[in-house]
């Protein structure tokens, strides 16, 4: 209308823009944003920046000038297989071959996961993992100590690591499921290796109580781990049944395992359960630790599963059952996936909280990793004064395996997406 | 009745198909098997226990245990009996376990809220508390922890401060308040009752006011700081009452030629050791669910409440903190549950607690008996904690779904 | 296929697990023991009866069953320490050694012919008495006092192979001397030890007013000592002389004079068992008559000598029982070449730590067969004939 004879009005000179204070952008503005928004954070970036550079002060004077590592390396190899190698647990052979050969296999199995996904994480872990173990093959040890067999095979780590990603990217194994298959596959094997066959040259049987070191946290942490999640999902599905002993017994159980300390478990686990069987029986202490720790696990694995039943709406189910699927197909295909997914931190954290307890196998006499730690180094007058970097070593070694385990998790999580639905 | 075979064989499905049939088949079969299998290990280990002569029984328990316990907070002697050293070392985890509760859950609070600050150090520094805290084994930590403590100087060489503060590898003594009597004891109780009463009421009746006049009225710090007065008058009237004072405080003292600290209150290597152990390991799990309990409070809350103009910290504490607790609760039940049966530990670093006492008891007492008392010992405290958890459960779905 | 995966992996775990369990050869019964479990748990109604029936088999493979037990396996389970030095302690290579180690050596000599074939199951004091009861190990050889309510409730002690008694360790600069002078002091204990009881004795008779530091083992009491956490140090008193003499500086701690307790150390088998006890009773015997007849690994005689008690010891001429305890008619000859003698064992293992034997009690009674020729000491056991 009228609006059409109006000359468009001549357009504005823009205005130069008004630039933020100098004081808001660029590092003063992060300063200011993030340590110096407010007095209080001022004071408190203060009072805390002058804490770290104390503590890091003294932390890193200790690392270096006080802290005598050299017991670490003397002691490094108990530290990764405890007396496996020993001549009594190995009577006149060396068997430090077997956890070697074992952990190729895990090295070709990473390989594959890395071939298989490809991606970022799956790479990093499995190069470090490969890198960081075939450097062990430099370590300084005289040559009698640590042999050129020991060595080579440290350093066969890395094209172990190659071959598992080449197999995984040129031939048909690199699906999850054979992954899978062949992950379980290689435990068995480890343990078979790790525990001989009579009759076997070579194979001579080593008795359970000389697996010692980090080699028992993970060889107890694995086994755990991958049976407590079905158990546990057994378990909660038990706890939620309709039926009322199921219900009872899984309630009962859940309750029981829960309640009480794992080393009093533990505890009766290798002085009460050998009364209820025949002298003999082949039930050994380390099988038995195995098993309490993963019902233990399973008891808590249950309550996080009931968690993320409890949270799935129930239109899921009643959709699934309108759909005609039979009652276990609905909890297999259609509630148990989504629960799962829903709690994957809180079964992650159950799976490093499986893996931290297992250090806790020194009540039943069991050297692994922590026990280690005190046995041969509190316990013998050389390594006595340096029990603190025993300790801080150990804890680093937990830290690496725990942290790795829950930066997965995260991935994982966010791979499903999970929480951005 | 005639319903019963019609149902049964509904449209011709046999009977042994019936989903009634089968869920009930199932659940007998499983129960019987499973019932079976724990009477087999029970009657085995009973027949165990008599072929290999190992001794069993509850008789014990009015026996002397004739044994130390290194610590104990309720007295002991070596002559009274096995039932009442089990009570010691009760109250010994008890004490550790409440002791470390709370401060765990206000150091948790602390770190939790710490890794939500806007102040990028702070927040840096509580995720890097977090991560290695919660990633290493408790064992590992107490064994350091209890090297630290070992690595202050003896008793003798330790630190004094203000003569009243005793700081040795020993522990930590300090300044203590002691009843008198018995009567002033029991004078004592019924004052703190009324205190208590007075004090939560005083709480009460100034938020109340608070909230429905709007004029600050400072509940908490009168409803904390008025029972005490009370108290400190009461102990001044009293004194000049009676002549002498109902309660007073003992100061430690080194004593003798070993030095060794008398009077007062001193928190040994151990007690320390399990503290400082279960607070720090327990306040990295407590610290992530407070946090994942503030994060689940909706943004809007936080900004309409600093829309209202109230301070950051009064954000917090009346408008998230209320409605984060509903998250935070359960998990925090099940992280003390945690702590407690985690302080099992304690013998690995010298602090008397039930497991450790009682696997000290299985040298001169039945282990099978001792085992079913650690066990229904454990059993019992998780079962409170559950039932603290399900009360205040129960009491939030009332408020909450109004 | 995931299904088929899946059972595949399950039936695999199973077979595995089973074949890893059950390495060690089982007897007929066994086999049989286990499938009457098998068919026990689906009848409830016949459980009563063959709770009894299977009673008497458990019964039937315990009677004597050690011996046969521990030659099936293969090996010896001993239950030992790992870090008391001198009597069972690692060293860095991962090797446990030791006094007692090696009279559980002999035993594994005797039953099996070979030293290594043993294995040492580490066991804090405090887990002692159940592990015995548990019927999990074959023998214990742990420097464990020998009580008669242990002997009532752990298991059989064999003759005893070391006499000790408790004492004090304190730091010199304290300038304690005696024990009376300990009134008022902290002191370190071990948990569930004998020397935790006595000292509970000690301090309620004299009136010491003791406070104590107790710790799970001695490494823990050690480290506890070590960082001055008490005044003095108490346990058996070669424990107080292998833990001085592993110190840096060893003339800054200083052993009070007295004893408070007799502590006479030996190994202990399960209870249950006749034969397995007289046959580790006889062990320790052979190594005691061996130094007294002054065999040595060195001149372990294969041939007849002419010395009737020798020849009887060493299975040339003779014998002293072997057959009813289920020796070989020479085990002593292998026991003595794999380990040597009593004196040996102690010059191995006890001598480098200080522990004088010249004198002691721990010096043979006589040099047998010459019981004219007294050496002062209290090793001594049952002839073996």
């Amino acid at each position: 209308m009228a609006a059409q004879t109006v000359p468009p009005p001549a357009p504005a000179p823009i205005p130069d823009p008004v630039l933020p204070p100098r004081s808001e952008v660029g590092v003063t503005g992060w300063l200011h944003a993030n340590l110096f928004s407010a007095w209080y954070n001022t004071v408190l970036t203060l009072v805390f920046g002058l804490i770290i550079l104390l503590a890091l002060g003294f932390g890193l004077n200790w690392v270096f000038n006080t802290a005598e590592w050299t017991v670490v390396v003397e002691l490094g190899g108990r530290f990764i297989i405890g007396q496996y190698n020993t001549e009594a647990a190995c009577p006149g052979q060396n068997c430090f071959w077997r956890p070697q050969v074992a952990l190729l296999l895990v090295m070709a199995l990473l390989g594959m996961a890395w071939g298989m996904s490809g991606n970022r994480v799956a790479r990093v872990m499995a190069l470090v993992s490969a890198g960081g173990t075939a450097a062990l093959a430099l370590l300084p040890y005289s040559m009698e100590t640590m042999g050129l067999d020991v060595r080579l095979l440290l350093v066969a780590n890395l094209p172990a690591l190659a071959l598992g990603w080449a197999l995984a990217r040129y031939t048909s194994l690199g699906t999850g499921a054979r992954i899978a298959m062949l992950g379980v596959a290689v435990f068995l094997i480890t343990l078979l290796l790790l525990r001989g066959l009579p009759g076997v040259p070579g194979l001579r049987p080593v008795s359970v109580i000389y697996w010692g070191g980090l080699m028992l946290n993970l060889v107890l942490a694995v086994g755990g781990i991958t049976l407590s999640l079905p158990i546990g999902i057994a378990l909660a599905l038990g706890r939620r049944s309709s039926l009322p002993v199921v219900k009872v017994l899984c309630v009962t159980f859940i309750e029981v395992f829960r309640g009480v300390p794992l080393i009093t478990l533990l505890f009766m686990s290798q002085v009460l359960v050998p009364l209820a069987f025949p002298e003999n029986f082949p039930l050994n202490s380390l099988l038995r630790a195995g098993i309490v720790i993963t019902l233990f696990s399973a008891a808590y694995m249950a309550e996080n599963i009931r968690g993320g039943l409890q949270a799935l709406h129930s239109g899921q189910e009643e959709a699934a059952r309108a759909l005609g699927l039979p009652g276990w197909e609905t909890t297999l295909l259609i509630s148990l996936p989504q629960a799962i997914r829903n709690v994957i931190p809180a079964i992650v954290g159950q799976f490093i909280g499986l893996f931290k307890d297992t250090s806790l196998v020194y009540i039943i006499g069991m050297l692994d990793i922590v026990e280690i730690g005190r046995v041969f180094v509190q316990g013998n007058a050389e390594y006595r004064a340096n029990a603190k970097e025993v300790f801080v070593f150990v804890a680093l070694v937990f830290w690496v395996f725990t942290y790795g385990m829950s930066y997965i998790s995260q991935r994982i999580e966010e791979h499903l997406g999970v929480g951005r639905r | 009745m005639a319903t019963v075979p019609r149902l049964l064989t509904y449209q011709d499905i046999p009977v042994w198909r019936h989903i009634l049939i089968i869920q009930w088949t199932a659940q007998i079969v499983s129960g019987v098997v499973v019932v079976a299998l724990v009477i087999w290990f029970f009657t085995n280990i009973g027949n165990a226990i008599q072929d290999r002569d190992i001794p069993y029984g509850f008789s014990f328990l009015s026996r002397e245990y004739q044994t130390p316990i290194g610590e104990h907070f309720i007295p002991y002697e070596s002559s009274d009996t096995f039932l009442y050293a089990f009570g010691v070392a009760i109250t010994n985890t008890l004490i550790v376990a409440v002791a470390g509760v709370i401060l765990a859950t206000l150091l948790g609070i602390v770190i939790g809220v710490a890794r939500l600050s806007g102040n990028w150090l702070v927040s840096k520094l509580a995720t890097v508390y977090i991560e290695f805290f919660r990633n290493v084994p408790l064992l590992v930590q107490l064994l350091f922890w209890f090297f630290i403590i070992l690595a202050l100087p003896p008793v003798r060489e330790g630190y004094v401060i203000g003569g009243m503060l005793y700081v040795n590898n020993g522990g930590i003594s300090l300044p203590w308040p002691h009843v008198s009597g018995y009567a002033a004891a029991l004078t004592w109780v019924a004052l703190a009752v009324v205190a208590v009463v007075i004090g939560v009421a005083l709480n009460k009746w100034l938020s109340y006011r608070e909230t429905t006049t709007g004029k600050p009225s400072y509940p908490l710090i009168i409803g904390i700081a008025a029972p005490l007065l009370l108290g400190a008058i009461a102990w001044l009237v009293l004194s000049f009452a009676t002549g002498d004072s109902p309660f007073f405080i003992s100061t430690p003292e080194p004593q003798g030629r070993f030095g060794r600290i008398v009077g007062g209150f001193t928190a040994r290597t151990g007690l320390l050791v399990m503290l400082l152990g279960l607070v720090i390991y327990t306040a990295s799990f407590i610290a992530e669910i407070v946090r994942a309990g503030i994060q689940s409070v909706g943004r809007g809350q936080t900004e309409a409440a600093r829309a209202l103009g109230l301070s950051p910290m009064n954000t917090l504490r009346r408008v998230v903190f209320p409605q984060a607790l509903r998250v935070i609760i359960p998990p925090l039940i099940s992280q003390c549950l945690n702590l407690t049966k985690n302080s099992s530990l304690a013998g690995a670093v010298g602090y008397s607690d039930l497991t450790s006492v009682a696997l000290t008891m299985t040298q001169t007492a039945p282990a099978v008996s001792i085992f079913m008392l650690i066990m229904g010992a454990y059993l019992a405290m998780s079962l409170t904690w559950s039932l603290i958890g399900n009360l205040y459960n129960r009491r939030l779905q009332f408020g909450g779904r109004r | 296929m995931s299904r088929k995966v899946l059972t595949l992996v399950v039936v695999l775990a199973v077979a595995m697990v089973a074949l890893i369990a059950c390495q060690e050869d089982n007897t007929a019964a066994m086999e049989a023991l286990q499938r009457e479990n098998a068919t026990m748990e689906s009848e409830m109604a016949a459980m009563e009866a063959r709770m009894a029936e299977m009673e008497s088999m458990t019964a039937e493979m315990m009677e004597g069953g050690r011996l046969e037990t521990v030659k099936a396996r293969g090996n010896l389970i001993c239950a030992g320490n790992n870090s008391l030095a001198g009597f069972g302690a690692a060293d860095a290579a991962g090797n446990v050694g030791g006094f007692d180690i090696d009279l559980c050596r002999a035993v594994a000599v005797a039953v099996l012919g070979d030293a290594n074939a043993l294995e040492i199951r580490p066991t804090t004091a405090a887990e002692r008495g159940p592990t015995m009861q548990s019927g999990e190990v074959d023998i214990m050889s742990r420097n464990t006092t020998w009580t008669s309510s242990r002997n009532a409730q752990w298991g059989n002690f064999a003759p005893t192979m070391f006499y000790d008694g408790q004492g004090f360790m304190v730091p010199t600069s304290l300038g304690v001397n005696t024990l009376a002078e300990l009134e008022g002091a902290k002191i370190c204990v071990q948990q569930g030890t004998t020397t935790e009881l006595n000292v509970q004795d000690f301090d309620n008779q004299n009136n010491m007013n003791l406070e104590f530091v107790i710790s799970a083992d001695n490494i823990a009491t050690n480290a506890a000592y070590l960082a001055g956490n008490c005044d003095a140090l108490t346990t058996d008193r070669s424990g107080l002389v292998s833990t001085r003499a592993e110190l840096d500086n060893p003339a800054d701690h200083v052993i009070l004079p007295g004893t408070i307790s007799e502590e006479p150390l030996g190994p202990v088998v399960p209870h249950g068992d006749e034969q397995w006890y007289d046959l580790v009773s006889a062990v320790m015997g052979i190594l005691i008559y061996a130094e007294a007849y002054g065999i040595t690994q060195s001149n372990v005689p294969t041939a007849v000598t002419g010395d009737s008690a020798v020849d009887r010891l060493f299975g040339l001429e003779g014998d002293y029982g072997q057959e009813d305890m289920g020796l070989s008619k020479t085990a002593a000859q292998d026991i003595i070449r794999a380990v040597g003698n009593y004196g040996e064992i102690y010059d191995r293992h006890l001598t480098p730590l200080g522990l004088a034997r010249e004198g002691s009690r721990n010096a043979l009674w006589s040099a047998a067969p010459c019981t004219d020729c007294p050496k002062g000491g209290q090793v001594y056991t049952a002839p073996l004939r």
